[in-house]
């Protein structure tokens, strides 16, 4: 078995693909991951493949004429998740999607269908739970919000605040693959990012008390019943990794 | 008449009236899809976003806060009746607007919840409410979710400039039949909660179609799959009467608003009185059916006031009850159920100890088991462990080969439960004889662990060596 390797970004994932594609081994003979591979096999064959933008374009314009557009942002929703096995199900995704057309992702008899819809639906999960759990904090007339998200989720919780709070200058920081959303007031926010000194400097923002939470915190007590008292259900709908840099729990 | 003075800080209101507050069920900002605007402050989305999950479990997606918590009225189970010695206090209008932008922009919410005790007279309320949401709409640029309640006896112009301003709007039946709400409520009348709810549903419908929709509220698309869904013979009753609202203020810019699109909800209490399961839930469809209700909400009785015609105070919340109730609701919305069929006169109360849908299952034995590469929508979707998502993905799987007990799994059928109804490919997953006591046996020994987890909330974690009084050692 012949295993491709890459780091866990799109651009680098689509190269792989590409050349696990193109390296004429056989479907059945390759294999697909991202670094870091913790455990090796003494009896695979490991390389490396370095982003290469033509290669990742050139199989993104193969999804998206040939399979669908919508085919192609459900892969690279997937291909942003955490999972380590992402990866490689994208690609015995995309064999199958070459030869059925669009409807690959209803037939669930697939295996591989079956688990990339496991792992898309977990994505979109994690995206909607961090547009709820996301917390700004009011630093100098721009509201900041940090978050530590398993999957490459930002995007799309970006997008939602982007329609939620068009005339606010905000910004959004993924604490774990460090990129930062910035949206300006008025206009549309972009995707930075970060150096390791601004990354710094940002996480300095959550010490701020804008005087607000203080009173968040109040409600936060009052509103729950006390005969009804519940930690169990609490902690199933609002997990633990998820509150951290969430002003309740704080 | 009297005059309200008082030096609480917003934190102390704040305190108060979200503590009066909280016995309110409804906390959904569900209903209505609205993209943001420039200029303008929020969104939202028809699926409802939670913020927050509260030590009781219960989600936080609204500022549920009472305008005042005065309030003329003496019902027997509410805490803010008038014969209770309790803090009072009363928001002013820019106060509560202050605080739902503030919250809305540090993502703490999704919109507000505005209710209200009777403080003065209805009128006066519902005015002092209106006030509020003309302020947070208008002044403040507001654009997200309201749900704002109507307050029982207010006059019809008030209650139409409400509807205008909010996206939900919502009226407590509190509970399900005259006879127990002249128990319990003395100042409160059937007629004076059934009436506005009949003229505030009529005025949606006639606002939807004026927009060219339906003038029937949206409902979940896995109904038009089901051919003897509640809602398909519906007609809003009220329609025939001339009962529109109209705003004192018809031409007024700030009110061009659509009436309710979120539609309207209700909520009944449930244990404080011996109605049961069977009049809450033929009452449900019956609100469903004729007003159109997008939702009706349950709400367990939490013991507060001492009152011989109330459950005494310390017996236990009825969460089981209140759960069951919410299930048979689900299944009179999502599968095609109705109440009749769910309970009779001689059951009418939920089996506690296995849920309403495995509950009918067992008691139709002739029906089952169906094939599940051949069946119709009406009847898989009565099969339990199986849902509206689980059956559309079986509907789009067929398409592409026959289904094995493998892939249901994949697709998220609940074979622990599904297993006794289903085969595939003329064959049940193992050797199950079916018999009524057998497989009520199995279902209740899968359902105890969920029936466990509610009336019994202790929590149980991993032991840690520092528990047992170990110190870390450093250096």
């Amino acid at each position: 078995m012949t295993v491709f390797t890459c780091n866990d970004d799109l651009e680098s994932m689509l190269t792989c693909i590409y050349d696990a594609w193109y390296s004429r081994l056989g479907h059945s003979n390759v294999r697909l991951a991202t670094e870091p591979i913790e455990q090796l096999n003494m009896f695979d064959t490991y390389i490396h493949v370095e982003p290469n933008t033509d290669k990742a374009m050139a199989v993104a314009d193969a999804i998206n004429r040939r399979i669908s557009p919508a085919f192609y942002s459900e892969v690279a929703f997937c291909l942003g998740a955490y999972e380590k096995d992402a990866l490689d199900t994208v690609y015995r995704v995309l064999i199958l999607g070459f030869k059925l057309g669009v409807g690959v992702l209803d037939a669930y008899g697939y295996d591989e269908v079956a688990r990339f819809k496991a792992i898309r639906i977990r994505y979109g999960r994690e995206a909607s739970s961090f547009l709820e759990f996301v917390r700004f904090n009011l630093v100098d007339g721009v509201y900041v919000a940090h978050f530590e998200p398993k999957s490459r989720v930002l995007l799309p919780v970006a997008e939602h605040f982007s329609d939620r709070m068009p005339s606010e200058h905000w910004m959004l920081i993924d604490d774990v693959h460090k990129e930062a959303a910035v949206h300006p007031c008025n206009e549309q926010y972009y995707v930075r990012i970060l150096s390791e000194e601004e990354f710094a400097r940002l996480k300095a923002t959550e010490d701020y008390d804008d005087g607000f939470t203080a009173l968040w915190k109040i409600y936060f007590t009052e509103i729950a019943i006390k005969e009804r008292e519940n930690p169990k259900c609490q902690l199933t709908h609002f997990a633990k990794w998820k509150r951290k840099h969430v002003t309740e729990f704080a | 008449m009297y005059e309200i003075v008082n030096d609480y800080t917003t934190m102390d209101k704040l305190r108060i009236l979200a503590d009066a507050a909280k016995y309110d069920v409804a906390c959904t900002s569900s209903g209505v899809d609205r993209r943001g605007k420039e200029g303008f402050l929020g969104n939202s989305c028809a699926a409802g976003i939670c913020h927050s999950f509260a030590a009781d479990g219960r989600c936080i997606s609204l500022l549920k806060i009472l305008m005042s918590n005065h309030c003329i009225h003496d019902c027997k189970y509410c805490l803010n009746r008038r014969s209770n010695d309790v803090e009072r206090a009363t928001f002013l209008p820019d106060e509560i607007c202050k605080l739902v932008i503030e919250f809305y922009k540090r993502n703490y919410i999704e919109g507000l919840f505005l209710s209200s005790g009777v403080l003065n007279s209805p009128e006066y309320t519902m005015e002092l409410i209106c006030r509020t949401l003309s302020m947070l709409r208008n002044k403040y640029r507001f654009n997200g979710y309201i749900h704002v309640k109507a307050i029982p006896g207010a006059p019809a112009e008030l209650l139409a400039q409400a509807g205008l301003l909010a996206d939900r709007i919502s009226l407590n039946l509190e509970l399900p039949n005259s006879e127990s709400l002249k128990k319990l409520a003395p100042g409160k009348s059937f007629n004076n909660i059934v009436k506005p709810m009949a003229s505030i549903s009529s005025t949606i419908a006639a606002h939807r179609v004026a927009i060219g929709k339906s003038p029937y509220m949206e409902r979940s698309v896995i109904n038009n799959r089901l051919e003897n869904n509640i809602f398909s013979k519906m007609r809003i009753e009220a329609a025939t009467s001339n009962s529109i609202l109209v705003p004192e203020r018809a031409l007024d810019r700030d009110l061009s608003r659509p009436f309710a699109p979120a539609g309207m909800s209700t909520q009944m209490i449930v244990g404080a009185t011996q109605d049961t399961d069977l009049e809450m839930i033929t009452v449900s469809e019956q609100l469903y059916k004729s007003f159109d209700l997008k939702r009706v909400f349950y709400s367990a009785y939490v013991p507060l006031n001492e009152d011989a015609a109330l459950p005494e105070k310390g017996t236990a919340v009825p969460l089981l009850r209140e759960h069951r109730l919410y299930q048979a609701d689900w299944l009179l919305r999502y599968y095609g159920f109705a109440a009749s069929e769910l309970l009779s006169p001689e059951r009418p109360n939920f089996n506690e100890a296995i849920d309403p849908k495995c509950d009918w299952a067992v008691r139709h034995l002739d029906v089952f088991p169906v094939e599940v590469n051949t069946a119709s929508a009406d009847v898989l979707i009565r099969v339990p462990g199986i849902g509206p998502k689980s059956l559309e993905r079986i509907f789009k799987a067929r398409r592409y080969g026959g289904l094995t007990f493998d892939a249901l799994k994949k697709m998220g059928v609940v074979l622990k439960r599904a297993k006794y109804f289903i085969t595939c490919g003329g064959k049940m997953m193992d050797r199950i004889p079916i018999e009524e006591r057998f497989i009520v046996n199995r279902l209740t020994d899968v359902d105890r662990r969920e029936v466990y987890s509610i009336s019994d909330r202790t929590i149980y974690r991993q032991m840690s060596l520092f528990d047992m009084g170990m110190k870390a050692v450093s250096g």
